[in-house]
């Protein structure tokens, strides 16, 4: 393995690291969300005894974009260092 | 003495029979409008697998019950949600939920449920009750007797309950099951990601003056 492998390894390592830390952080969901329900019990509502809930948008990585992406780093890494193989020099 | 205790037992026996209502000031037959303007209405479904948990959400209900206000048992009306306007929180999955293998909202653009009768009553306070409901649950076209439990609370029209809407509030929550099978739902088409049976939620507030 020369240096420019060593380093897209290095990188390639590095962009899972991130992707498995931000789906950790968005609670391990398995599908990717593109809305949250928040609650919006307001004290009114309470005193009817319901409760109150609404859509907001925001992005949660799920396992299947993360699997998806990761695949994708696996193969482009494999690829490059394929290109950047040191060529033996003939005999 | 025996008989004066029986005779107490025999009174407070009768009032939980007849006093099944609201012991408020307001009285008579009442109208409760759940079209709510602001949107604040919601019923929402819950799917629960070894997969994935499902909440699905609408703030589109529409409809009319009526009431006694002193006799519970009275309730009656219709309460509609638009099908198409059922969120997930996955847009995919939203337009999955639409097409014919699910819900069709083309074809079945609002999914129903009619009040028949009121089976059991608790009175948790003089503004609010416990209750056991039936009626024709309608999705797909498909028509149904469900059963199901509610929590009624009434306020008589305040500065407060002006806030959300002119007239006496009648807030509803109330829960059942609806099993997908019994009315075409073909949910294993997805790889069984639905539960066969979900849990339906409604939260909404209805108003008397409207």
């Amino acid at each position: 393995m020369n240096r420019n492998q060593r380093i897209i390894n290095f990188l390639a390592t590095l962009a899972i690291i991130v992707i498995l830390a931000v789906w950790l952080s968005h609670g391990a969901e398995i599908f990717t969300k593109t809305k949250i329900l928040v609650d919006n019990t307001t004290e009114l509502d309470k005193l009817l005894g319901v409760k109150n809930e609404i859509w907001v948008d925001k992005f949660i990585l799920g396992l299947d974009y993360s699997v998806a992406a990761i695949s994708f780093i696996i193969i482009i890494t494999i690829a490059i260092n394929y290109l950047l193989k040191t060529k033996r020099k003939e005999l | 003495m025996r008989k004066l205790i029986l005779s107490f037992f025999v009174l407070v026996f009768s009032f939980s029979l007849f006093a099944q209502g609201f012991n408020v000031s307001s009285s008579g037959e009442k109208t409760f409008n759940f079209t709510d303007q602001g949107k604040r209405n919601q019923a929402s479904f819950y799917s629960t697998t070894p997969l994935e948990d499902i909440t699905g959400l609408t703030n589109d209900i529409n409809g009319k019950v009526s009431l006694k206000v002193n006799d519970i048992k009275s309730l009656n009306g219709e309460i509609s949600v638009s099908t198409a306007s059922i969120k997930t929180g996955i847009d995919l999955r939203d337009e999955h939920l639409r097409d014919e293998n699910w819900l069709d909202a083309s074809k079945y653009p609002n999914i129903k449920f009619t009040i028949k009768e009121v089976t059991e009553v608790i009175q948790l306070a003089d503004n609010r009750l416990q209750i056991k409901f039936s009626g024709d649950f309608t999705l797909k076209g498909i028509t149904k007797k469900i059963s199901g439990d509610a929590t009624l609370t009434y306020l008589v029209e305040s500065e407060q309950t002006k806030q959300r809407a002119p007239g006496d509030l009648l807030g509803v929550q109330a829960k059942f099951k609806v099993k997908l099978s019994d009315f075409g739902v073909k949910n294993k088409v997805v790889g069984q990601k639905v539960a066969e049976e979900v849990e339906v939620s409604v939260n909404m507030v209805g108003s008397s003056a409207s």
